[in-house]
């Protein structure tokens, strides 16, 4: 395989991995705000689906009561904007970054609440299962060494960009005959 | 595209993510400290049957026609139940539910030993108390002596201390034929049904509780379904604040 070839490839994946976790962020923005069964689609339907998000946040136990509030209302539409600067491309090593930060952050939650025994949701994609060895394994098999991917995929990209423009080394006198 | 612009059109996005947060939370008022008060508030007497939500509801506070109806499954031994009771259902009962928003439907998911040897025999002691209209009293003797209950079990004392001699009279001749251990449910599914079980007319209202359970379905207690005007909304479980599930049913009942 070609140098090209391979550079190739290395872009095209880098494409893919930015798109799915774009689409994931973009997700669980959206499953965090959408109106619930039966509800209507209402901005009000909305602010009550991010107050039930703040008490799965609340459930865990990590925030201070003046906290859960503004970081459940603040998560979500977050989420949505980050998964829309992904898929844009712009910034990626920053928004890789961002994103590789946030799933490790949400590992921990997690796993914290796991070894504490707390029975709760995850709250992931919404309302549903509790936390649970399958979420751990999810987020940290699958997701995070996407984000990474995508991160470390960014930064050697931007790398070989600059060493491309680096100027040429200026010819030096020609000797006299 | 240059450089400069890239890192402004980043601020932009994340200074809009911040803002729509920001908007979505113009509801929110600082939380009041929750006031924890003994359960003096008006339990639904026996006999009284509203509208099912998930099930006939036996044990129950507040109006049958408020918008909100929170049923909660939960277990005398479960600490997380008495932490949820303690610092939640309380000052809801005080203020929320005294005040016609919420009816608070309380449901018995006896957990199996170990770690919960007397949970079947405190629900049975809960629903005899119901019978006799006595259940607040009993679930908040229960709860604020759980400690005291986890070493020793020691069930009647507490009960009888909640209430008249009268009626303790009475719930102990509803308790007559319970003998411990009383039902419980089973992790794979189903009821542990009470050796008793046949002596027992308690028993029929706690398995119905857990079969109703499984359907929700109750991983652990405790757990939590809210209807609105009749729309059921996702389970919930785990303790959560009474600032923050105020402040759901303020969203709930501003629609």
């Amino acid at each position: 395989m070609t140098n090209e070839t391979r550079r190739r490839w290395g872009r095209i994946l880098l494409v893919a991995g930015r798109i799915a976790l774009a689409v994931i962020f973009i997700y669980a923005a959206y499953a965090k705000m959408k109106p619930q069964p039966g509800m209507p689609n209402t901005l009000g339907s909305v602010k009550t689906s991010l107050s039930m998000f703040a008490m799965g946040v609340d459930s865990y136990q990590m925030l201070p009561p003046w906290a859960v509030s503004p970081f459940a209302h603040l998560l979500p539409p977050f989420e949505l904007l980050l998964g829309l600067w992904l898929l844009s491309g712009i910034g990626l090593r920053i928004s890789g970054l961002i994103s590789t930060a946030l799933i490790c952050a949400f590992i921990a939650a997690m796993y914290s609440a796991y070894e504490r025994g707390l029975t709760i949701s995850c709250g992931c994609f919404g309302p549903g299962a509790q936390i649970g060895p399958k979420d751990l394994i999810r987020d940290g098999l699958l997701f995070l060494p996407l984000a990474l991917a995508v991160t470390i995929g960014a930064f050697l990209i931007h790398r070989k960009r600059g060493a491309a423009t680096l100027p040429q080394a200026a010819p030096s006198a020609t000797h006299a005959d | 595209m240059i450089h400069g612009t890239k890192v402004w059109l980043a601020l932009i996005s994340l200074g809009l993510s911040f803002a729509t947060g920001a908007g979505a939370q113009t509801a929110i008022s600082d939380p009041k400290p929750a006031t924890t008060t003994k359960a003096t508030t008006p339990a639904a007497k026996n006999g009284t049957k509203p509208a099912a939500q998930l099930g006939a509801p036996v044990m129950s506070y507040g109006s049958s026609t408020a918008p909100i109806t929170m049923e909660v499954f939960t277990d005398y031994e479960c600490p997380s139940c008495r932490a949820l009771f303690e610092q939640t259902l309380r000052p809801m009962i005080a203020d929320y539910v005294a005040n016609g928003k919420v009816r608070l439907v309380h449901h018995d998911f006896p957990l199996p030993p170990p770690g919960h040897h007397y949970s079947g025999q405190a629900a049975r002691w809960a629903n005899a108390a119901a019978r006799v209209g006595e259940f607040a009293a009993v679930e908040a003797a229960l709860y604020d002596n759980q400690p005291a209950l986890e070493a020793n079990g020691s069930l009647e004392k507490f009960v009888a201390a909640a209430m008249s001699a009268e009626d303790f009279k009475r719930v102990e001749k509803e308790m007559q034929g319970c003998v411990a251990p009383g039902p419980t449910s089973n992790p794979s599914g189903g009821v542990n049904f009470a050796p008793s079980r046949g002596a027992c007319s308690l028993d029929t209202h706690i398995e119905q509780d857990i079969m109703l359970g499984e359907k929700v379905p109750v991983a652990a207690t405790p757990t939590y379904v809210i209807s609105y005007k009749g729309t059921r909304l996702p389970a919930g479980s785990g303790i959560v604040s009474w600032p923050i599930l105020k402040q759901f049913f303020d969203s709930l009942l501003s629609q």
